[in-house]
């Protein structure tokens, strides 16, 4: 008898601890694709503007187009963090204000690269392939430029994304057929802040030249 | 003549099999192997100058003036003449699957010289060349060299086009070897029209030879040590961002 009610105690035990994993997975894996779907989302989101935005400000000066540009980057890029990522530990030695002038240059040089591919960008077609999600934070998500007319190659693309404090994904970095943004940024400012014993002003002026 | 050759070719194999064994085989790779950088950087300006003043100009002037349809017959040939070179290291890297499509393709679009793709793009073929070879056999990449007139290479990546090249001339006839001599200066405008905007931005950039060595390096690992590089590269990387991101 003893026996008996042991045993349906253990029962009820197990069956609670199963229990309480099974809802545990579910919530993490709801998480997971949460987090996969919101990032899919926010890069889908992003082409198509880039893409409307190619079109509709055609006709513009090219100072208003750039100002365009730039505020379509600060919503989708996490510009502090490509800053942080590319300068390394001489990051914590720069001063506030060096560390605003070089987001704000950082900015410049992407609008630049996205400036010179933005009408071509109009006439092709992005293509989501797949998402994964990486270690606590990141996700990737990959997806194909194809040229309609077949008149260009296909172009690979990575997005590292990962949800800032606010819980929303931003950008943190683009590999283009493997080659990532971040870690050639990264090769040249560490170059010239290795060159000039971590002084963020000769930086700052290389970057700003014309 | 060709068969000393051949035989010599055979015997640099044997030699840098014997070699390897005594090298360093990790695979560790260092974005700032650059020793010679100050001779590199000279060589950069020259090939920049060359390119802003000749090459440059007549891209542009092909790419405006030749239909798309033309310079992708011509892309196609030349990428057709350089299959024999991805077949040979294909054996050479026991790729057997690649040996196969290559020479198919190879036969294939022989029946147009190359000038269009039967295939119509289906069949991707890896290109192999001497420097990915002698990857395969865990040869180190040595330091990165920028080379007068052929750009951006890494010392082994350079070894592997001076012997590729030597390949062609042992195994072809002399009027193939006339022929792709005169391709050359074809392929460095069809190459330079195609990427006109990277480079162009590339010498917009804070640091055009950092920029250059980096694309470069970055796109050789990749095509060399592929799937299982990338996936250590983006570890690595996943770790330096959750950091950076905590």
């Amino acid at each position: 008898m003893k026996n008996f009610w042991i045993n349906k105690k253990i029962k009820k035990y197990l069956s609670y601890t199963f229990l309480f994993f099974f809802i545990l997975n579910i919530n993490t894996f709801k998480s997971f694709s949460d987090n996969l779907e919101k990032g899919e989302a926010i890069v889908q989101q992003m082409i198509s503007e880039a893409q409307k935005h190619a079109i509709d400000t055609i006709n513009l000066k090219p100072s208003e187009r750039s100002s365009k540009i730039e505020l379509l980057i600060k919503k989708y890029v996490n510009l502090n963090f490509m800053a942080k990522a590319t300068t390394g530990s001489f990051w914590k030695k720069a001063s506030d204000n060096q560390k605003e002038l070089y987001k704000n240059a950082l900015l410049k040089q992407i609008v630049l690269s996205i400036e010179e591919h933005l009408n071509t960008l109009a006439n092709l077609k992005y293509k989501p392939l797949t998402s994964e999600k990486r270690g606590k934070k990141l996700v990737y998500v990959r997806g194909l430029i194809e040229d309609p007319n077949k008149q260009k190659p296909n172009v690979n693309l990575l997005w590292k994304l990962a949800a800032n404090k606010a819980g929303s994904f931003l950008i943190l970095d683009l590999e283009i057929e493997g080659i990532s943004l971040v870690s050639s940024q990264k090769a040249e400012a560490m170059s010239i802040l290795r060159k000039n014993k971590g002084d963020f002003d000769v930086l700052l002026k290389d970057m700003n030249k014309d | 003549m060709t068969r000393i050759s051949i035989f010599l070719f055979i015997k640099l194999i044997v030699i840098l099999s014997i070699l390897n064994g005594c090298s360093n085989t990790s695979n560790s790779f260092s974005e700032n192997n650059d020793p010679f950088e100050t001779l590199n950087r000279n060589v950069f300006s020259f090939n920049k100058y060359l390119d802003k003043k000749i090459i440059s100009p007549i891209s542009s002037a092909y790419v405006k003036k030749v239909p798309s349809k033309v310079r992708r017959g011509i892309s196609n040939h030349l990428e057709w003449m350089d299959t024999p070179s991805t077949i040979i290291n294909s054996v050479l890297q026991t790729d057997l699957e690649n040996t196969f499509l290559a020479s198919a393709k190879f036969m294939l679009n022989g029946l147009t010289l190359g000038f269009y793709d039967l295939d119509e793009g289906d069949t991707k073929i890896k290109k192999r060349d001497f420097g990915s070879t002698l990857a395969n056999l865990n040869f180190p990449e040595g330091p990165f060299l920028m080379v007068p007139f052929l750009g951006p290479k890494t010392t082994r990546d350079f070894t592997g086009t001076v012997v590729d090249k030597q390949n062609l001339v042992t195994l072809s006839s002399d009027s193939i070897n006339d022929l792709s001599l005169a391709e050359i200066p074809i392929n460095l405008v069809d190459k330079r029209g195609k990427m006109q905007k990277t480079i162009d931005n590339i010498y917009l950039s804070t640091d055009p030879y950092i920029k250059i060595r980096s694309y470069y390096l970055q796109n050789r690992r990749n095509d060399i040590y592929g799937k299982e590089y990338i996936n250590n590269k983006n570890n690595n990387l996943d770790s330096e961002f959750e950091k950076l991101l905590d």
